[in-house]
């Protein structure tokens, strides 16, 4: 996979001189959608630069704010001058894993939002609005009720299987009919599924008297269960999954001009269709695993990007996955101070402060530009 | 919307009012399940705001002699601001909850129980076998299959069985010539709520003594219920007496020598702990020590953070387990060996001193294994006296 991946993205190169040109696609695409706000390669590197260091401002925040308030020193010291106080321990053990689980599940969600838009050309596209993370919750609930299992890594393949499974069902449901697959009718479907595999999940929990409350956390997604043991294990896959997505960036951007033109110009749709759901199966599984169902981060953070950026994908994904661990985070962090002392999952303030966001969003772009 | 609402739409499944940490303490609804009941019902909240004004002494357990109305039967009892006739004793009894079908047994009328539900640990060795017998259900009844035991009596270990999500108030019970009862330590604020406000003067061994002697009067079990409230008298006095003998009295007893309690059970995202109005805090007080959550008084059960506890590092720590009819306190070893081995708890007293104890939630519930609670939490959190 990763050599034909590789191998179309030389395509896009123009390594092949017999291939039809593709500077004119590069620039069709820029026109179809715009250049958004950032019309400069200076600016979005630029922009780009300055989202990291508010990214880092905020992770850094996501350390010093919550229950207890700490000082800079004193997460410094927690690593340069580490004493086993409970304030290193608790910097060391449920803040910083914490905050590194935001900044992972956030990119993973961002640029899962991404791909799924990009290879489906629905403005709706979202691993969580088609299901594919309902999906992997039901089953890592169901390795967890049945199996036993209890660590990441031997769960995470169960949340893969379970997030392949939803995306299949979803685009056989939403390809029913006469006209095949629209957004209106993929979106439909995953919303459909989602309900049903959210209310099994439900289901499962609920039965489940006795371990219950362990499993809270796989119906609302949360940050607060990651640990210094889960966070690690779930790296590799995460890095996986964003390489490949870095490797589908050129051939993302041909599909986005239609099926028949991108064929004509040499790249092989179904390879870039199949890349980006392994791919994508592979962030929202492994997001999903750690953290649960996180909903709206997936589909606002890509519009938010394209706005900005517009819709060539070699600038939406690193946007994208900057902008969505920011929105994670400090969503995260005013979930811990709005109901203090107690807390608010992530998952539900996600969609309190991106709803009225992404309406501004489609009230001022219409969500166009796919 | 408030997240509570969404949540509310997965309640009535299971009973939260009564689950610790469980339910109750999902997202939003911060423990407080009642309070998100009562979000939904906006018509109950004026009701609630005037009981609570006309209701001084909001539910007291003793047997009330005066309060009767002209239409009441002769004798009654009053329990939980309702009144409960006693001169017919009932036939057909359904229990729900451990706290009612431990009551029942208690009171030598296991043979007058049609059905039981939701054991939270396995039943006390002397009523095994008796139990064994019962019409078991795992999780509550809907109200139409608990109708179909033509039951003329309901006794509920906890108050979120006569919620409209559960069998229905008590007052449409009535209606069909049903009775119920549930233990005066919980009393809500008004029938049909559950948890939110439970008047903590009420949360007292003694209420559970009147709660016996009216129930031993009501069946006509009274010579019974008087040996079960010796017995429990006679344990709980054991203890008080052990560490008076230490202390001083009871009472007076000097903060130092309280160790803070926490009953919990831990969940991904912290503890699910017992507050104040919960009946833990009565137990660990008769035991000697202090219940580390005792602010937390707004609903018995509240999740807290990790850092929450470490903050009130406290130095005994219960892992309670529940609900299932086979649980025992053994059940709980796992989740104390997470405790003792999780590297962010290294520095809590607790943990420290090795005082990380296995527990039921069942020994926490107001009943009659009450008394016998006192004297496990005694012998844990001052093993020299109790040796």
């Amino acid at each position: 996979m990763a050599e034909r991946t590789a191998d179309l993205t030389a395509d896009r190169h123009g390594t092949r001189p017999d291939r039809s040109a593709p500077p004119p696609a590069r620039t069709r695409t820029t026109r179809a959608g715009g250049p958004g706000l950032l019309g400069s390669t200076a600016a979005r590197s630029l922009g780009l630069v300055v989202a990291l260091v508010f990214l880092a401002g905020v992770a850094v925040a996501s350390v010093l704010i919550g229950y207890q308030r700490f000082t800079l020193e004193e997460a410094h010291l927690a690593y340069a001058g580490y004493t086993g106080s409970d304030t290193d321990l608790v910097i060391r053990h449920l803040r910083v894993p914490r905050t590194l689980a935001g900044l992972l599940v956030g990119a993973a969600l961002g640029v899962a939002g991404v791909l799924v838009q990009g290879v489906t050309r629905n403005p709706l596209g979202d691993p969580g609005l088609l299901g594919i993370n309902a999906g992997a919750a039901l089953a890592a609930v169901l390795a967890i009720s049945v199996f036993g299992a209890t660590a990441l890594i031997s769960y995470v393949g169960f949340a893969f299987l379970g997030a392949a499974l939803a995306a299949c069902v979803v685009y056989t449901v939403g390809s029913m009919g006469p006209d095949g697959s629209s957004p209106v009718k993929l979106a439909l479907a995953g919303a459909a599924i989602s309900a049903l595999l959210g209310s099994l999940t439900s289901a499962i929990v609920l039965q489940d008297r006795a371990t219950l409350d362990e499993y809270r956390f796989w119906v609302v997604g949360s940050l607060v269960g990651a640990d210094s043991t889960s966070v690690p294990q779930a790296v590799p896959f995460l890095v996986a999954g964003l390489v490949l997505a870095l490797a589908l960036v050129r051939p993302l951007n041909v599909v986005a001009l239609g099926d028949d033109l991108a064929r004509s110009l040499g790249t092989r749709v179904w390879l870039v269709r199949a890349g980006s759901a392994v791919a994508v199966v592979l962030l929202a599984g492994t997001a999903t695993a750690l953290a649960g169902p996180i909903g709206f981060v997936g589909v606002a953070v890509p519009h938010i990007a394209r706005v900005l950026v517009g819709p060539d994908h070699r600038w939406l994904l690193p946007w994208s996955a900057v902008l969505a661990p920011l929105l994670l985070l400090v969503a995260d962090i005013v979930g811990r101070l709005v109901v203090r002392p107690e807390e608010l999952q992530v998952g539900i303030v996600t969609a309190l402060i991106g709803a009225p966001f992404f309406i501004l969003l489609v009230r001022r772009r219409k969500v166009a530009g796919l | 919307m408030k997240p509570s609402d969404a949540w509310a739409a997965l309640r009535p499944a299971l009973d939260p009012a009564r689950m610790p940490g469980l339910l109750s303490d999902l997202p939003g609804s911060g423990g407080r399940s009642g309070k998100a009941r009562t979000a939904l019902r906006p018509a109950a909240l004026p009701a609630a705001a005037l009981a609570l004004v006309l209701t001084v002494t909001a539910c007291g357990g003793g047997a009330d002699e005066g309060a009767a109305g002209p239409e009441a039967a002769d004798e009654t009892i009053t329990n939980c601001d309702v009144e409960v006739p006693a001169d017919d004793p009932p036939e057909r009894v359904f229990a729900a909850y451990q706290p009612a079908i431990e009551m029942a047994h208690a009171l030598g009328i296991s043979d007058r129980l049609v059905g039981t539900a939701f054991l939270d640990a396995r039943v006390p060795e002397e009523y095994a076998d008796v139990q064994a017998e019962q019409e078991y259900y795992e999780n509550l009844p809907s109200r139409e299959e608990l109708l179909s035991h033509d039951p003329d009596f309901v006794l509920s270990g906890f108050n979120g069985a006569f919620t409209d999500e559960s069998f229905g108030t008590r007052a449409s019970l009535s209606e069909l010539g049903i009775e119920s009862w549930m233990p005066s330590p919980l009393c809500p604020s008004e029938d049909g709520q559950s948890d939110e406000t439970i008047d903590p003067s009420t949360v007292t061994m003694e209420h559970i003594y009147d709660d016996l002697r009216d129930l031993g009067m009501l069946f006509e079990a009274g010579d019974r219920a008087e040996e079960v409230v010796a017995d429990m008298e006679t344990t709980v006095e054991g203890v008080t007496d052990t560490l008076e003998d230490e202390f001083g009295a009871l009472d007076e007893m000097d903060e130092d020598d309280r160790p803070t309690v926490m009953v919990a059970s831990p969940d991904d995202e912290g503890f699910g702990v017992a507050g104040g109005p919960d009946f833990a805090t009565e137990i660990i007080d008769l035991a000697g020590g202090g219940n580390a959550f005792e602010d937390l008084d707004d609903g018995r059960n509240h999740p807290v953070s990790t850092e929450d506890v470490i903050e009130r590092d406290p130095d005994f720590i219960l892992v309670e387990v529940c609900c299932d009819a086979e649980m025992t306190a053994a059940d709980a070893s796992p989740q104390v060996e997470e405790i003792l081995d999780d590297p962010v708890l290294a520095n809590v007293t607790a943990v420290e001193e090795d005082q990380v104890a296995e527990f039921t939630f069942a020994d926490r519930s107001a009943g009659p294994r009450s008394a016998s609670a006192v004297e496990t939490v005694a012998e844990t959190i001052h093993p020299d006296l109790f040796a």
